[in-house]
């Protein structure tokens, strides 16, 4: 398998287990009574600066274990070179994602408009988020597989 | 995904040049080596830059390595 089939499949494991470790702590302190999510938004503000923050920590650190264990898997320590074609496949996973995300979160709105309450636009949004960066790992793979 | 309309003799010309593995052919012309596999197998249509540069390396003009079929069903 190419490197950068493997390391779209990281990304969406990666993205998930992240995803899925901050959403559950930060249920467990909504649960606990520690936050109110449904009222003080300003809340919301501060968990998605942490998030941002905690994500690219945990993305460094799982980027440099997957490369190490790549490189003693397949002996190779050079990244493989990116080229016009990696380019092209990273452009269209982009409008993919793109696409997804506008679908998942767009439909909030008409939510919104009907009376939904404003906090699950920010669950709506994380969920977006990373519902589009799923398709646009998924779709790398399928364009790095199927030919672009 | 439909199978692009740009055929290619990389794979002949790589045998007629000293048996050029595509990982030379892949740093001769500064790709990947999925890349020269993707060209081959007509996965991948290049950048005219791309396509001019497989040519220069094999000494060859460009319509020697690359043919245009307007007929895919052929």
């Amino acid at each position: 398998m190419p490197y950068q089939e493997k390391q779209s499949i990281v990304n969406i494991f990666s993205g998930l287990l992240i995803s899925s470790i901050f959403a559950w702590i930060i249920y467990q302190r909504q649960a606990n009574g520690l936050i109110d999510l449904t009222t003080d938004y300003r809340q919301w503000g501060i968990i998605y600066l942490i998030f941002i923050g905690v994500s690219i920590i945990a993305r460094i650190i799982i980027y440099i274990i997957f490369h190490i264990l790549n490189a003693i898997a397949t002996r190779e320590m050079d990244i493989p070179v990116t080229d016009e074609r990696d380019k092209l496949i990273r452009l269209k996973a982009t409008r993919n994602s793109y696409n997804a995300f506008f679908i998942g979160f767009a439909p909030l709105f008409l939510l919104l408009a009907v009376g939904m309450p404003v906090f699950w636009i920010f669950i709506g949004f994380a969920a977006s988020g990373l519902i589009a960066e799923i398709v646009e790992n998924v779709s790398q793979i399928y364009y790095y597989r199927k030919g672009v | 995904m439909v199978k692009s309309q740009i055929q290619n003799n990389i794979r002949v010309l790589r045998f007629n040049n000293t048996e050029m593995t595509q990982q030379q052919l892949a740093d001769a012309v500064g790709v990947s080596r999925q890349t020269i596999v993707a060209i081959e197998k007509g996965n991948y249509s290049p950048s005219l830059e791309l396509a001019f540069r497989i040519a220069h390396t094999f000494k060859t003009p460009l319509e020697d390595v690359f043919t245009y079929n307007s007929n895919p069903d052929e």
